[in-house]
């Protein structure tokens, strides 16, 4: 009778093999819808970052509207700050598989192109917005630089939402072995992380108040 | 994946299998959960009752043993140095009772005192009750049945706290009826690692076969057990009777109970290690079960400890800037809960555990159980439960410095 009941072991691994794997299954599949999500909001997003470059440089052979472009641009920014958020929400939790970390590279890449367009829309049509560029480390930052990174995340965001579509915040990981933007940070002296550059200009790494960041830009 | 991701699955993935295991025992012999073999040949049974400073409770357990409905051929109670009124309770008891008898001695410990009981002892069972618990009336009856089969060599029944009023007795209560119900299960396997001192019965050939009880142990209970298993006896458990004990209601006794628990399971796996994983059920289930069961605890505390004091940092830290500079220490971004794949598993994980727990309460019927509120149910699944760890922290600690008082 015992002898018998003992393959009861067997059974119970096996019912928790199946279970356990249903659950991974699930897991995998709401990690995969998300990446999903993310992929069609970043070809959305490529989509209208490609048009208002073609936008850009038509300026110089067409008439165009520079402040609808500036609009444009300032709703652009605006949109890909939201899906950062997002995108931040989702690596929040524990994954299964770094596909979703791909999708911050590239829209680290995007950014920056967008920072860039923004730099040279700027400079032709001689607008008036400011880029607060923020560079951040995202992969295993320390405790005083993830408590640090978060202070200045937060700050930003009230300094987005006192001055709406005056400020285009753009936040960038630094630490992504991206070359292009590792080029930008040697050329801004970027050396280390979290660092806000306003205006292509001045750098800002300690801690300052909303006050003081305001008289930088105003 | 990261490596905490997959510490918890590790996590899951075992106490899944140890919840299904204990459901499939359970469909598997649903219909024998309660019964109990018919007694062909009556067993003379002596009743080892050790003391040590029991004066409050000793006379009533002596009453109740004499009240059940089986001729018992002795009762005797070993004395072990008893500083309190516990030899003259005895003595006047005496006078009553003829089949009682007195041992007094120096205080050496319990498993020493069981030792000597077994020697005056001239049962073909022997019993072996605390001095603090009250067998039920058919308790005997129903438990000596098991040892017509020859391979058996100790039997247990449940045990229920006597005292189930407040919130603490009450929690000890649910967590005794999942550990009566699993014990069941787990002699369906012939897996059953402990049969508790409140009661148990002993084949007395097999005690003395093996030496009598470890002196050194703490829960000589637990190692007596591992050594029957060892030389091939079987343990079964009988859940169609009780024995009542008090539990803990203060929680330096609770944590000092429980201690004392972890540090005699701590002493037996030091003296069975050589067996890990050689053949028999002590090395192929007993000894990995208390080994993972430690390892497991120790390793969710350590990480638990981490997480706690890295998360605590950073919001000091976090706090401390938002405060100097004066922006908002909380914003909705911070409130955001995001789900994974850990959280679907732990959903399954706590669903199964919960209908384990409503299912073991709904079975064991007993009137005490009937105040058990969905709150209780909530709060030992969650926190209760969770304070294991922590105790066998205290545990190792005393273990390693061989503290190894009660």
């Amino acid at each position: 009778m015992i002898k018998k009941q003992k393959k009861i072991f067997l059974y119970a691994f096996l019912l928790t093999f199946v279970v356990f794997n249903f659950g991974i299954f699930m897991g995998y599949m709401l990690e995969t819808s998300r990446v999903s999500e993310i992929n069609i909001l970043y070809l959305e997003a490529e989509m209208e970052l490609l048009d208002q470059r073609i936008q850009k440089d038509a300026l110089d052979l067409i008439e165009l509207d520079c402040e609808l472009l500036v609009q444009e641009n300032i709703d652009f920014a605006d949109r890909i700050f939201q899906e950062a958020l997002l995108i931040q929400k989702y690596e929040d939790a524990n994954r299964m598989n770094e596909n979703i970390i791909f999708q911050h590279k590239r829209y680290d890449l995007l950014r920056t192109l967008f920072w860039i367009n923004s730099i040279r829309i700027k400079q032709k049509c001689g607008s008036d917005y400011h880029n607060l560029v923020y560079f951040y480390q995202f992969n295993d930052p320390s405790i005083k630089q993830d408590s640090k990174q978060r202070f200045f995340s937060n700050l930003l965001i009230e300094i987005k939402e006192e001055y709406g579509n005056k400020v285009m915040l753009i936040p960038i990981s630094g630490d992504n072995d991206l070359p292009s933007i590792s080029l930008l940070l040697n050329k801004y002296e970027i050396i280390e992380f979290p660092t806000i550059l306003i205006d292509e200009n001045i750098k800002i790494t300690d801690l300052e108040t909303k006050e003081d960041i305001t008289k930088y830009l105003f | 994946m990261k490596l905490l991701p997959i510490i918890y699955l590790m996590y899951m993935f075992v106490a899944i299998y140890f919840l299904f295991l204990y459901f499939l025992l359970y469909i598997n012999n649903k219909k024998t959960l309660f019964s109990y073999p018919k007694i062909k040949e009556n067993y003379s049974v002596s009743v080892l009752v050790p003391a040590w400073n029991e004066e409050e409770t000793i006379e009533e357990t002596i009453k109740t043993i004499f009240d059940v409905d089986y001729p018992l051929k002795e009762i005797i109670i070993i004395n072990d140095g008893s500083t309190d009124r516990t030899k003259e309770i005895v003595q006047k008891l005496q006078k009553k009772y003829s089949r009682l008898k007195l041992i007094n001695k120096e205080n050496t410990g319990k498993g020493d005192s069981l030792n000597v009981g077994i020697e005056k002892a001239e049962g073909k069972l022997i019993a072996v009750i605390d001095a603090d618990s009250y067998p039920a009336k058919d308790s005997f009856k129903k438990l000596v049945g098991f040892f017509e089969n020859e391979k058996v060599g100790a039997v247990t029944c449940a045990i229920i706290p006597r005292n189930a009023e407040k919130f603490s007795e009450k929690l000890q209560c649910i967590e005794y009826c999942v550990i009566a119900f699993t014990r069941k299960l787990l002699g369906y396997v012939d897996a059953i690692y402990v049969v508790p001192g409140p009661l148990a019965i002993y084949r007395t050939s097999a005690l003395k076969e093996i030496g009598g009880f470890d002196a050194k142990n703490i829960t000589e209970d637990i190692e007596i057990i591992w050594h029957l298993t060892q030389a091939g006896y079987e343990r079964r458990m009988c859940l169609s009777t009780h024995v009542t004990t008090t539990v803990p209601n203060k929680f330096k006794k609770w944590y000092f109970q429980r201690r004392r628990w972890n540090i005699g399971g701590l002493q037996c796996i030091s003296k069975y290690k050589k067996y890990f994983l050689k053949k028999g059920m002590l090395g192929c289930f007993i000894l990995p079960f208390f080994i993972l069961q430690l390892f497991l605890g120790m390793l969710g505390l350590g990480i638990f400890v981490y997480l706690a004091i890295t998360k605590f940092l950073k919001n000091y830290i976090f706090a401390k800037y938002s405060i100097q500079i004066g922006t908002s220490l909380v914003t909705m971004n911070d409130l955001h809960l995001t789900t994974d794949f850990l959280n679907y598993l732990g959903i399954i994980l706590f669903v199964v555990g919960f209908v384990f727990t409503l299912l073991v309460l709904s079975i064991m019927k007993t009137s005490s159980l009937k105040k058990h509120s969905i709150f209780n149910l909530l709060f030992f699944s969650i926190v209760y439960l969770s304070t294991y760890p922590f105790i066998m922290i205290g545990s190792i600690y005393n273990f390693v410095k061989k503290n190894h008082k009660w």
